[in-house]
């Protein structure tokens, strides 16, 4: 299953790993428009 | 992780995400699942001079490098802060600590328009003495060419005042856009709608953050509340229903804290203009107590403000200032809102007493008892 995130800061960021964390076979993709990633908390 | 990619559009009938990559190229990406997480961007003024360099946002990573740079340039020696907001008063509180003049604007007369009178003239004393000036009714008209300074913010009447540095804090809105163009339903403050599983309209579609609604754990309502825990939370959420996990967020209560030089000032649930406003039969009470047991050296005033329903008895809200023992303290009333306890039954709360942390009976419980007095007075 792919799963598209856009937005690669706190929501994004929590979403992905641990959606990853609990199902390794995920294909988690992150779209994030500037250079930083998890910037904020 | 694809950096320096923007999203543009999402095509729900071909589930796919288009938008440009770093060297201007654009993509498209399919998804099975798709999570809106964008965030929350700052109001900026569509009014003259905004565009100027010296007129700057906080928000990004950027953001703050950028004014630290110009900071240690050294040719900022006034700024204006547009906004009393928490972003506008912890930059007012950094700036003067860097021996910048500061000046606060903002439209409107209050101060801090949720907080209740006697702490928010608490909160504008602890910015005077610091020598930080505020300017209520000061509604910002144009930013223009200065002289002696770099830039002069002028209002509608004509007022000027001089900066080398305007900081726009006058709040944010939600980036919802690429929802509402793909035709997802829209909450308060156009937040992007989810359930209590964050999806929105969509059933492939979540959203999360800053960009989405909550529900009001006081009022039940959407609300529209952007802060960092529920951002987060908000994410894990998405990651335990896509996972087949069971999962339903119970909401928001409105818990947020910020310090301004030496104060705390913390708040959870509803004041009482907001409760009147959900429907409720809202009273309160305001007391001061110690921060510390009086046999204890070194107590600063604390002060208390509690929010009840007369009808019901329920707790709805609670309010602090003080120089130590706010911040954390909130979190008590924090949890009896999501217990929805009656201020009867949080003021029966078995709460930690030892004389360096407050006297034997909490000053949340001195304004629990208070106010149930009043409450009864009252009906
Ligand atoms: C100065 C400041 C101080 C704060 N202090 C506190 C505090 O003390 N306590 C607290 O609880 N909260 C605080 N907050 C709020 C907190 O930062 C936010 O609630 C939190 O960052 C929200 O996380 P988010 O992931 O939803 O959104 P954001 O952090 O805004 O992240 C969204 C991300 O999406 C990216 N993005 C947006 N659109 C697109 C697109 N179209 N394509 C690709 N990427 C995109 C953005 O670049 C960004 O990285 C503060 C905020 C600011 C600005
Ligand atoms: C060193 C120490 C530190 C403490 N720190 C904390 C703290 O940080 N936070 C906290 O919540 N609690 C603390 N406590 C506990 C707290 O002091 C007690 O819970 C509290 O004093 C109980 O009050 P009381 O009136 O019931 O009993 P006490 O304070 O014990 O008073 C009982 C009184 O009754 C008198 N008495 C007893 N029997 C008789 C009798 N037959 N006839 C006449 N008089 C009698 C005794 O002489 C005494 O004066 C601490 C206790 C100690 C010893």
């Amino acid at each position: 299953m792919k799963f598209v995130i856009i937005g690669g800061d706190a929501a994004g960021m929590s979403a992905a790993s641990r959606a990853k964390r609990q199902d390794p076979s995920l294909e988690v993709i992150v779209f994030e428009q500037t250079q930083t990633v998890s910037y904020s908390a | 992780m694809r950096l320096g990619h923007r999203a543009e559009a999402i095509d729900i009938a071909g589930g796919h995400v288009t938008g440009s990559g770093p060297d201007g190229k654009s993509f498209a990406l399919g998804y099975d699942r798709l999570l809106i997480a964008t965030g929350a961007a700052p109001i900026v003024p569509r009014r003259p001079g905004f565009d100027r360099p010296e007129v700057v946002v906080v928000k990004t990573l950027e953001d703050a490098q950028a004014i630290k740079a110009r900071l240690q340039s050294g040719s900022v020696k006034r700024a204006v802060i547009m906004g009393m907001g928490y972003i506008a008063m912890e930059m007012a509180e950094a700036l003067s600590l860097r021996q910048v003049t500061v000046t606060m604007v903002k439209p409107r007369a209050e101060l801090l328009p949720w907080l209740d009178a006697e702490l928010a003239a608490t909160v504008r004393g602890e910015l005077e003495h610091h020598k930080v000036e505020l300017r209520t009714g000061f509604d910002v008209a144009r930013i223009e060419a200065g002289k002696g300074s770099n830039v002069a913010v002028v209002d509608a009447s004509g007022a000027s005042l001089a900066a080398d540095l305007v900081i726009v804090a006058v709040g944010v809105q939600p980036n919802s856009r690429l929802a509402a163009d793909a035709g997802l339903q829209l909450g308060p403050a156009r937040a992007i709608a989810v359930d209590r599983q964050m999806r929105t309209s969509n059933p492939a579609i979540y959203a999360a953050g800053d960009c989405a609604d909550a529900f009001h754990v006081v009022t039940g309502q959407r609300a529209w509340i952007p802060l960092a825990l529920r951002a987060n939370r908000a994410g894990w959420a998405v990651a335990d229903h896509l996972t087949g996990r069971e999962v339903a967020l119970q909401g928001i209560a409105g818990t947020a804290v910020f310090k301004v030089f030496d104060l705390q000032v913390a708040r959870t649930g509803l004041s009482v203009a907001e409760a009147a406003q959900a429907g409720f039969d809202a009273t309160a009470v305001t007391i001061s107590a110690s921060s510390r047991a009086h046999s204890h050296p070194g107590g600063s005033p604390l002060q208390v403000h509690l929010v009840g329903d007369r009808r019901t008895g329920r707790l709805l809200g609670a309010q602090m200032v003080g120089r130590e023992g706010a911040a954390h303290r909130i979190n008590a009333p924090a949890v009896a809102l999501h217990a929805t306890m009656t201020v009867e039954q949080f003021g029966q709360s078995d709460l930690a007493y030892a004389p360096p942390f407050g006297p034997s009976w909490d000053p949340l419980l001195v304004a629990a008892n208070q106010l149930i007095k009043k409450m009864k007075e009252e009906s």
